[in-house]
């Protein structure tokens, strides 16, 4: 029976041991992956912010500029995608809606990002886009890798439609979880007037033929969780302007946006739950089962030779009752 | 030898159950019918 109850517990133990590097280095890398159907929105305000009066030409203080991005998985998209790259694809569609003070559109920005789910690497494919303009992203956009590296990584800027370095800038503590510091700044860049303008009847055509152009420039900081490589947190220090051209008279340039743009502390507060939970899952692929099992294969394996160890004792009951012949009386 | 048959079986048990696990990975969804939004959503 002792016998038996260790090649038991050897088994447990092998299965145990085993499994420990399959689950981390086999499993995690194709298990981990975002689903392809996530549906999110986050709102970020900026109070207070300067923004352009179509009416005057001129800038003015307002009191908030809300933005609301939503980020919405086609599944349909990401299907049809896989069959041509042969590797699990997210499609993210994208919407960033800038509105006023006074409820009014300011301006949106659609876009259609595809990556891979396990890598975030970008994939490219037909509909890829910003505001209806082709585009091939690098780098990553939103959303860190699993295992995020204490290094600078390529962020896709959607207004520039370029890639540029985001720095890690360091560790910290972020309502109790440890993030990472990433820091991008896009100095002032020429950028494409939005597809569809705030003022009715003014087309981005109409613009660019009077001369004036748009210029931007951003300093974009996000707060990421390393585990899930998710941001927690961000800001962005916005700002806009609208140079040269006879739409500006006699002025070189006007603000058309300025403003600190942070997260709704309601979002953050999601955010962080959302990331908390998410987290736990990862670090059980990738830290607890993977310390955990080696520990408790162990554990068995002891146990198995100790129960091997009693079953061969030669004084054992269980061993010198098969040893040992019966009496034979006469 | 039985040990050994033990620890085969052990190690025959790990692989497949993670090849299973993999193998079957997760079920895929459905875009959402959410729209992209065009308004704010009340602060709670």
């Amino acid at each position: 029976m002792r016998r038996k109850a260790s090649l038991i517990l050897l088994a447990l133990a092998v299965f145990c041991t085993a499994l420990s590097p399959l689950l981390r280095f086999y499993a995690f890398p194709r298990l981990a992956k975002i689903p392809a159907e996530r549906y999110q929105t986050m709102v970020l305000e900026a109070k207070p912010a300067t923004l352009l009066d179509y009416g005057t030409m001129r800038a003015k203080k307002v009191s908030k500029v809300t933005i609301v991005q939503t980020l919405r998985g086609n599944v349909e998209a990401s299907e049809r995608i896989e069959e041509s790259a042969g590797r699990d694809v997210v499609v993210w569609d994208g919407l960033s809606y800038v509105q006023g003070p006074d409820g009014k559109m300011v301006s949106k920005l659609p876009e259609r990002y595809i990556f891979d789910a396990h890598t975030q690497e970008p994939v490219h494919a037909t509909g890829e886009m910003v505001d209806g303009d082709p585009v091939k992203r690098q780098g990553i956009e939103f959303k860190w890798p699993f295992l995020t590296e204490k290094r600078a990584y390529e962020y896709f800027d959607a207004q520039t439609r370029t890639s540029a370095p985001i720095h890690y800038k360091g560790t910290r503590d972020f309502r109790g979880l440890e993030v990472y510091y990433f820091e991008q700044t896009i100095p002032w860049t020429k950028v494409p007037f939005p597809k569809v303008m705030p003022v009715e009847g003014i087309t981005p055509e109409f613009v660019a033929g009077t001369g004036t152009t748009r210029w931007y420039s951003t300093v974009r900081k996000f707060w990421v969780e390393p585990v899930t490589g998710a941001p927690v947190y961000g800001e962005e220090i916005h700002k806009e302007e609208l140079r040269g051209g006879t739409l500006l008279g006699d002025r070189d340039k006007v603000t058309a946006f300025a403003g600190h743009v942070k997260m709704r502390e309601d979002y953050i507060r999601s955010t962080v739950d959302l990331v908390k939970s998410q987290r736990l899952l990862v670090l059980l692929f990738t830290t607890y089962l993977p310390w955990g099992l080696p520990l408790v294969g162990a554990g068995l394996l002891s146990l198995s030779l100790y129960l091997e160890a009693r079953g061969r004792r030669p004084g054992d009951p269980e061993q010198s009752a098969v040893a040992e012949p019966e009496p034979v009386n006469a | 030898m039985r040990a050994l048959i033990a620890a085969a079986i052990g190690l025959a048990a790990a692989f497949a159950l993670v090849l299973t696990v993999t193998a079957l990975g997760s079920p895929s969804g459905r875009t959402s019918p959410e729209p992209l939004l065009t308004t704010v959503p009340a602060h709670p």
